[in-house]
Formats: structure tokens, sequence, C-alpha cells
């Protein structure tokens, strides 16, 4: 079905957040996803794919351990796209002084790259990110991608390495509108959905405090 | 000479003067109409297929410069029982979207479909709105009945409701699958914030005006005689309510650059005219003016409810001490529109304060209207965390921005009474009692004092020197209020300073905050967390719409005047 990019935000925010995760870093899952949504990817899929594969996980074991380390790795051997990106998005300063950063073992790695968009935004260069024989890069505005579907979709990535400033080639403008397909927005919606209080008499009455009559 | 500056956000951002402000020269309404009129727009309704029992659809179509959007109008038979204000109502008297351009047969019949249940339909990116209103069950009737055996309705009755429909829920930016704002932000005409929704009120009230005609001739035809035609004075008085709840109060703490642009913008503004050395005599007279018409309105201003009706009482002596001020006081002297501010400041009530602050910009269109420009947001370039801050600077942001939180006891039951939640009930935002109801797993991030002052304590032991991404990777539960301290850093109007989970808190503050940005008067709380307003009362209808009028008609004529 076709889907506003703020349907998509919305969902994913609160599906992460279902699942887990503080509300910072939600709201990093649902702008990734928009942002991949806007370039045609089905960032909706990916979300729901990953938020069944780490459902409620501590967040700490899928962090990286240190940020000033040679390779980031996770303590569980299996990084979060979502934090790795979110921390790679911190230090975007640190990445344009080192040239690049190694992640290991990094879960979904599409669902790091939108986070270099926002790092190629701070810094004002191009970022790219690598892995297996798949190469993206974006200033933020524009996404390059020479990839197969293979890679784009995989689900995990020994070694993905962001650099930067990195060179644009071959342009994809973003769109305004997505698709996503019934089963993943159903599933993404079975992780939102324990973000809602049950419905009670009293809320009703009282939450929404509808004191007087309104129909009048 | 005095270097005015803008007023500090620590006195601008609290709730009982967020919940004090009125509409103003850059309120959204009437950026419009001074956009619709200054291009000359033109406006035409072409369809109006309702039968006797008032079932149907009409179309009205708005022709701008460069586009034309319509109002599509679903028009129902509502069972009393099924109307309801509330989110949780799955019935309305009538339906609308806002459709891009000119409607096909096929589009009216697709949206037939999806309209008239609205949060139960799906729209596509050629919808720019959803929206549904409720008749006014005290006046619809009367005008009706008055109208169908040949008399005009009675002028105080409409002043007691001030409108035959209320809208319930006026929804752009993609809900429902309507266009994202970022398709059509690029338009002049949608450039300043709410545009969408603001015409598709506009074009709802012609809609309304012509339904009420309508069903009194139908009435008057069936009993052998011919209605009354509404006269256009009393017409023109009739605006558009709208009933809002919850939903609307996290709108302010959820996008806290729009916010902060809108306050900026009117601070500027404000601050512009308190730098006006010396005023005009046509500036004077004009301002004299509105006093006098704005007097009208607070005169005409009720409210059943006890909060409203203590802040009326003192809006009436504020009134009083203000036309006593200008008897003695001619502002002809030296930084005039300062001196009153200034004295406002010392002598009125809130309500009285911000009424004045709003009134002072009246004269001043071409000095100020363009701060409008820049009232809308794009996030994208505020919602990234700058890691390299240091965690030191970090505190002294904090210690300056919600110093107010600092000071609070949080541990004090009283300071985290209530908690925002989200109801599976059509999603309705609701504030709920933390300690008597099973809510606390289900809060919402909509309480920003509480949250920095937790983010202020886990920093106490890192060195001043630590950037803030190294903090963020071990406590990724601050992120949402570190990227927030950052923000607001960059934009001080953009959090409300103030406690929003408190047991004294009126969420009512904030709707009446961002109502009084759409343009909308005669606040109207039914409960502390439920207000009810009217929006374009006096406006002229669109097919009367001049440079002349397109500006001050939220002003009414005084009596005088009119006779």
């Amino acid at each position: 079905m076709s889907h506003s990019l703020n349907e998509i935000e919305a969902m994913s925010k609160r599906a992460a957040r279902g699942s887990g995760m503080s509300w910072g870093l939600a709201e990093e899952a649902a702008k990734g996803t928009r942002w991949l949504s806007a370039f045609g990817f089905s960032g909706s899929e990916l979300l729901a794919d990953f938020l069944e594969m780490n459902d409620r996980i501590p967040p700490i074991d899928v962090s990286p351990v240190s940020l000033v380390a040679e390779i980031w790795h996770a303590p569980a051997h299996r990084m979060s796209p979502l934090i790795a990106g979110a921390a790679l998005s911190d230090c975007a300063q640190r990445l344009l002084s080192r040239g690049t950063i190694t992640m290991e073992n990094v879960n979904f790695p599409l669902l790091a790259v939108p986070f270099m968009g926002g790092a190629a935004l701070r810094l004002g260069v191009p970022v790219s990110a690598e892995w297996q024989g798949a190469r993206l890069a974006t200033d933020g505005q524009r996404l390059c991608v020479q990839a197969t579907d293979e890679a784009l979709q995989a689900r995990v990535a020994d070694r993905v390495v962001f650099s930067a400033p990195a060179e644009m080639t071959g342009r994809h403008e973003p769109v305004m509108r997505a698709d996503v397909p019934d089963d993943a927005w159903a599933r993404l919606g079975v992780f939102a959905h324990r973000t809602y209080a049950p419905a009670t008499e009293e809320s009703r009455l009282r939450g929404a405090g509808a004191g007087l009559t309104d129909n009048d | 000479m005095t270097d005015i500056s803008c007023r500090d956000p620590n006195l601008v951002m609290r709730l009982a003067r967020l919940g004090s402000m009125h509409q103003s020269r850059l309120s959204f309404m009437r950026i419009l109409t001074r956009r619709m009129a200054r291009e000359n727009w033109r406006f035409e309704q072409t369809a109006f297929e309702i039968d006797a029992a008032g079932v149907g659809h009409a179309v009205y179509t708005a022709h701008g410069p460069a586009r034309s959007y319509s109002l599509i109008a679903y028009a129902h038979d509502l069972p009393p029982e099924k109307r309801s204000d509330r989110v949780i109502a799955e019935a309305w008297d009538a339906t609308f979207t806002l459709f891009d351009g000119v409607p096909t047969a096929e589009d009216i019949e697709r949206l037939s479909k999806n309209i008239p249940v609205q949060e139960a339909g799906r729209v596509t990116g050629s919808e720019l709105s959803v929206s549904r209103a409720n008749r006014s069950v005290r006046l619809w009737e009367h005008v009706v009945s008055e109208l169908a055996e040949g008399h005009q309705p009675s002028v105080e009755k409409i002043d007691a409701v001030g409108y035959l429909m209320r809208t319930t829920a006026v929804y752009g930016s993609g809900k429902l699958g309507a266009a994202d704002r970022e398709m059509i932000a690029d338009r002049p005409e949608f450039q300043a914030p709410f545009q969408v929704e603001m015409l598709s009120v506009y074009l709802t009230r012609w809609f309304v005006t012509d339904l009420v005609q309508y069903m009194a001739d139908t009435r008057a035809q069936s009993n052998g005689a011919q209605a009354a035609r509404l006269a256009p004075d009393i017409a023109r008085m009739m605006g558009i309510g709208n009933s809002t709840g919850l939903g609307m109060a996290p709108f302010l703490l959820n996008h806290p650059v729009l916010f902060n642009n809108w306050m900026a913008a009117r601070e500027r503004a404000i601050q512009a005219v308190r730098s006006v050395q010396r005023a005009s005599d046509s500036e004077i007279a004009l301002f004299h003016e509105l006093i006098t018409r704005s007097k009208v309105t607070v005169d005409t201003w009720k409210s059943e409810h006890p909060i409203q009706i203590e802040k009326l009482s003192a809006l009436t002596k504020d009134v009083t001490q203000v036309t006593t001020w200008l008897d003695s006081n001619d502002l002809k002297g030296d930084h005039p529109w300062d001196a009153l501010y200034r004295w406002a400041e010392e002598t009125l009530s809130l309500e009285g304060q911000e009424w004045i602050a709003s009134l002072v910009l009246e004269p001043y269109g071409p000095l100020i209207d363009a701060f409008a420009e820049g009232m809308a947001a794009d996030n994208t370039a505020t919602f990234r965390i700058a890691g390299a801050m240091k965690v030191g600077d970090l505190r002294s942001a904090l210690t300056d921005i919600y110093s107010w939180a600092l000071d609070t006891d949080w541990a004090a039951p009283e300071n985290k009474a209530r908690a925002w939640y989200v109801s599976e009930e059509k999603l309705e935002p609701r504030l709920g009692e933390r300690f008597e109801e099973p809510i606390e797993e289900y809060e919402q991030p909509l309480a920003p004092g509480r949250d920095a002052a937790a983010l202020f304590q886990a920093l106490a032991h890192w060195p001043d020197d630590t950037q803030v991404a190294d903090f963020l990777l071990r406590h990724p539960e601050h992120r949402h209020t570190l990227r927030r301290a950052q923000i607001v850093g960059r934009a001080p109007y953009a959090e409300i300073r103030d406690n929003t989970i408190s047991d004294r808190v009126l969420p009512i503050d904030m709707l009446r905050c961002k109502l009084s940005f759409f343009g909308a008067t005669k606040f109207d709380p039914r409960s502390d967390r439920w207000v009810r307003i009217c929006m374009y009362g006096n406006a002229p209808l669109p097919y009367e719409l001049t440079s002349e009028n397109a500006d001050y008609w939220v002003f009414p004529d005084t009596p005088e005047a009119a006779a």
C-alpha cells in the first residue's frame, strides 16, 4: 500500500520503541527508515526484520565497545546497525579526521546507511559505506548505489567500512511516496502496539478529560 | 537610547503565559487571507449534489496564481446519539478533504468511500488534508427553522455559539496517506505553517453557510413556503468552531524547532515594534480603533469553565485599565509601544499582557509581516546530535535552559503526578494519574523538565572534556533529552520551560498557545484538557475577500460603526 513518509516515520518510531529501544534511538530508527523509504528501499521491511531479530535485547550487548577502537565491535559479536549508526553520526568529526571507521559483524548494514547522510550533512562532504562488494555514498541529499540486492538485504556483514570524504557517482534523488508491503506494516504494528495502553472506561473518561457534554 | 531585546524565554515559555496568548498579525489564518487577497484568488462552487435529507457532496475550488485547490465536502445524516467531538467517534455530520487541483468524478467517487470514515479510510498524495465537523445542535436547528419561516436568525443566539459547525480534527502532513508536507512545502502559498489546514477550514465555512441555506430552503418548500436568504452580515458573524482535546497538546513538545520558529517570529515582531521610536498619527489612530473593536471580542467571549471565567474577569479589568492608561498617554512620546508594554507587564494579568503584546503589532504590517516567512521548519538539520560537544558545555546548557527543573524535587509525587500515554483506542493521546493507573510503562517522552534533570544527574560524575558521543554510547536512554537540549541551545523558544506532568498542569494552556497561532478566538475550555474555539469569525466569505477586508476582519465592527 502507498504510504506517506510521515506515516512510515511515525510507525517506525513506535515499533522501535515497542521493541525496547530508548526513545532517542527509536527516533533515529524512524528517521532512518523514512530516509531509506524516500530512496526507494524497503526500509519498513528491513526494520521489521531487524526488530524481530533483536527484540528486547539489552542495547549494551549490541553496541560498539569503544568509539576510539581501531575496529568497532560489539560484545555479543553482533552490532546493531541503529546503535552503531547513531554512534557514527555522533562521531562525524572523528570519522573525517580518521578517514575511515570500520565495524565488524553488523546486522542489516543497510539500516546504518541513513546515518551517513546525517554525518555527511554535518561534515559538508560525502560519506560512503562498503560491504560485500556493495558501495553506497551520500552527501545527505542524494544517494549513489552500486550493490547487488543480496548485499543490500544482507542480514549480517562481516565488515562495513565507512569513509569520509567519499566520491559521489551516479545519483539517486529522493522520492516522496513509498510502497510498504502489508505484511511488513503489520509486523511493525505488532511492535508498535506494545506502546499503547489498553483502553479502559476510566481512561476513556478521565484520560481524555471530555468532562462536559460534547453534543450541543 | 535603549536597546530593546526579545523577551527572555524563561519569562515567555511558562505554561500560564503560553495559555494566555492571543491571535496576532502573524496568525496562520490571517497570513492566508492576506495572501489570497493580494494574489486575487478566485473561488467557485463547482458541485452541490445534496438531497433533501442533507446527504451528498459538494466541491469548492480556490484558484491561486499557479495552482487550484478543491474542498470536497461529504454531507451525512447523522443520528444524534452518534454525534461526538471525541477522537474515538466514528461518524460525523460532514467530512472533508482538501484536494490538490480539481477532482474528477472518479476522485470524488474514490474519496466518497474513504473520507466519510476518516481514520478508517485511506487517501493518496493527491489529498492534502482530511477533516470532519459536527453541527452545533444549539445553533443549527435555530438557523434552519428561522430561515425556513422567513426570518433571520437571532444575532444573540449566534453570538452565544459563534459557529454552525465545529471541526473535531483537521489532519494534514501525510496523515492517513495524504501528501507529506515535504511534497508541497516549496509552494509559496504553503510556505507558512498550516496553510493547507487553514484553507480547508476557510472553504468549509463557505460550504456550511450554503448547506444551512439549502436545508432551510428545502424545509420551506416542503411547507409550500419560501425561506429567507441568510443576511450576509449575519453569515459573516459565524465562524467555524473547533473542538480540540489532548491530541494537540503533545504537538508543541514533539515539534520543538517549529514551535521555536512560531514563538521567535512573534517575539521578534514584539521587539521590532517596541523598538519603534515614534508612532505616526495614523498608526496611533489604527491602534485606538482596534482596541475598541477588540473590546467587542472580549465582551462577547463566554465560557462556563471556572478557570476561563476568572481569566476573562481579569482581562475585562485589564481592558478598563488600558483604556484609562490610554486616556492619559497619547503614544506620541519616545518609544511609545515599549512604554505601553512595560506598563502592561507591571500592571496587567497575563491575559492582558499578551493581549497588548499582540495588539501593538497591528499597525506595523510592513515592519513585521515578513517574520511569517521564518515560521516553518525543516527539522533535518537540527535532528542530528553534535557528538563532539563537551560534557561541560552540555552541563552549562542544561543549567541555563532547565534551571527550574533542576530546582524541582522530582521525588515528590505531586511534581510527577501525571503521565502522558497513547491509548490503543484510535491511538488517542491521554493524560493519566501515574500513581493510580497502570500507565507508566506506556509513558510518552513529554516531560522534558524531569528528563533533563535526570540527564543532569547522570552526567554528574563525567569529566567536563568528554565528548557527549561517548556518554551516549553508555546511556542511550538519555539520547532523546540530550538532542532536545542541543536543539534548545540553538532555538531558545523551542522548550516549554515548565512542568508538563505535575498535579497542577493544565493541558489547555498548550492547546490555547497552538490555537492562538492558528488565529483562533473565544477560547472556551470544556475541562482542563479540552477546549472549543472559533475560527474565521467575522471573516469575509471567500467570494467577498478583498485587500480591504483581508487583514482586520478578526476585529468585529463596533455597534456604532455598523450602525
